[in-house]
């Protein structure tokens, strides 16, 4: 099967000294992706920009323009965690149409799978704020692109952060199905189980909060009995995955313990969401450790190619379990609510 | 002013946010009020050094100090999260903040523009009455 790799751009000039999303990234993912000897059957898609009129899709305007001038100005930190520099537009926007790319060729070929190796990350993107090491948000970008020809996306995100980004910019549109597992209490503070979309998309967003310490099997369990049930009743044509791998256990940037086997794992069950070949995309996001990010990248991409590398084993045993009852049970009662707020203010 | 019975004040060790802090306990001294002295976690504070959830930072007992204010109505808040966002979550139990003060500028905020502005975000955000402090105020009270 062909790998379609995409986001090849020089992202040197988005760099802060000392800081974790570094280009040092985007060369691990790049060695994870050569360890798996493709040859012919690695494509690389064009280098490109979002237009601005694909970035306003999910962006607002006034929020592009500032940034724009930001960086032009010489940049600066936007807030505690997230920095700009004069390269980071221009940088940003490749990233954002890195997803373009990539999705165009996925489907000028009908078959293969998609790698989006490109930087700064974006889930934690808002429609009018950088965030989070984030600056556009190129899933969404990427989403928002399939939604005009008549797509049923789901995004899948296995970051360990929640990417309240996503959530917010697809929060009630209903042809999005969005999915995150994540560790929970931690950065970015939202991705509560109740949180199940908005009234016009009611059951479009399931959240499956996990505890610190959590192990592959807890998350599997999750996406399979939670998550599952819904992606089959939404029926997706398109599945984009936004994927960190800074749960790994090696992550200095939080505390779940999966191993680089346990995204070869989640990586096979968002290939079985995929209704066919060449309808499957993976976007870099997290994962700051690099020899986790090389080896989480192979065994990733190896599992959906049909190879299945072996590294540290599958994690399991964590804590958690427990927690996927109680997720349910949140998600059911805050769908009931917003269903009887539907019919009491006359339908949505 | 004084029906407010909860201050929440936004804080990340930054001059402008000690302002901010001296503002919401000069005021709380004033009405009676309580405080509630927030602090968002960021993503880099995992890599570094962190506010502990059930330690108020020494520097806040100071300012309180010099504030004359009674450490008994301080309350000690940390949050994931970006500062906005935890800041508008004040509103919510169990903190019910009735008024929000924020410094004039964070940590790590650019300093330039609009954008980055944390205490610009929340004005146009918030759904209760904020108070931006600049970084320079220092109450009369404290003074004399």
């Amino acid at each position: 099967m062909v790998l379609v790799v995409g986001g090849f751009f020089d992202d040197s000039g988005h760099e802060d000294p000392g800081h974790p999303e570094r280009p040092d990234r985007v060369t691990a993912a790049l060695a994870g992706v050569a360890d798996l000897h493709l040859d012919s059957d690695l494509v690389t898609a064009a280098p490109r920009e979002a237009t601005r009129a694909e970035l306003l899709r999910v962006h607002h305007g006034g929020y592009l323009d500032e940034l724009g001038a930001l960086c032009y100005g010489g940049g600066g930190d936007i807030d505690q965690d997230t920095y700009a520099t004069y390269d980071s537009w221009t940088i940003a926007k490749h990233a954002a149409g890195g997803g373009l790319a990539v999705i165009d060729e996925l489907q000028r070929r009908n078959e293969g799978v998609g790698f989006v190796a490109a930087r700064p990350p974006g889930h934690h993107a808002l429609a009018d704020r950088a965030m989070g090491f984030c600056l556009l948000n190129n899933v969404a970008v990427a989403t928002a692109a399939l939604l005009e020809e008549g797509e049923r996306v789901l995004v899948l995100d296995w970051d360990v952060h929640h990417g309240n980004g996503t959530q917010q910019i697809f929060w009630d549109e209903p042809s999005v199905l969005y999915v995150s597992t994540h560790q929970w209490p931690l950065f970015p503070g939202s991705g509560y189980a109740g949180e199940v979309g908005g009234r016009h998309a009611i059951d479009r967003t399931v959240n499956l909060p996990v505890p610190a310490g959590a192990t592959g099997d807890v998350l599997r369990r999750a996406i399979e009995e939670v998550a599952a049930p819904v992606i089959s009743d939404f029926d997706p044509t398109w599945v984009l995955v936004s994927a960190g791998f800074d749960a790994h256990r090696d992550d200095p940037m939080a505390n779940l313990e999966l191993t680089s086997d346990d995204f070869a794992e989640l990586a096979l069950l968002a290939a079985s969401f995929a209704p066919q070949p060449g309808r499957l995309a993976m976007f870099l996001e997290g994962g700051y450790d690099l020899l986790a990010l090389r080896t989480s990248v192979h065994a990733t991409l190896g599992a959906v190619l049909g190879a299945r590398p072996e590294f540290e084993g599958l994690s399991s045993g964590g804590p958690g379990s427990d927690h996927v009852a109680r997720v349910q049970r949140e998600r059911v009662a805050a769908i009931d609510s917003l269903h009887t707020f539907n019919a009491e203010e006359g339908g949505a | 002013m004084n029906d407010v019975k909860m201050i929440a004040v936004g804080y990340d060790g930054s001059r402008e946010s000690d302002a901010a802090v001296r503002w919401a306990f000069h005021m709380a001294r004033e009405t009676n009020a309580y405080v509630t002295v927030v602090h968002a976690t960021g993503l880099l504070e995992h890599l570094g050094t962190n506010f502990s959830p059930g330690v108020a930072p020494p520097a806040l007992s100071a300012i309180a100090k010099k504030c004359g204010f009674d450490q008994a109505r301080l309350r000690w808040s940390v949050t994931d999260g970006d500062a906005c966002s935890v800041l508008f979550r004040a509103v919510n139990p169990p903190i019910n903040a009735e008024l929000l003060v924020v410094g004039s500028r964070g940590r790590g905020e650019h300093s330039g523009m609009l954008m980055g502005s944390t205490s610009l975000e929340v004005v146009e955000h918030a759904t209760l009455p904020v108070v931006v402090v600049p970084s320079d105020f220092v109450p009369r009270a404290v003074l004399n």
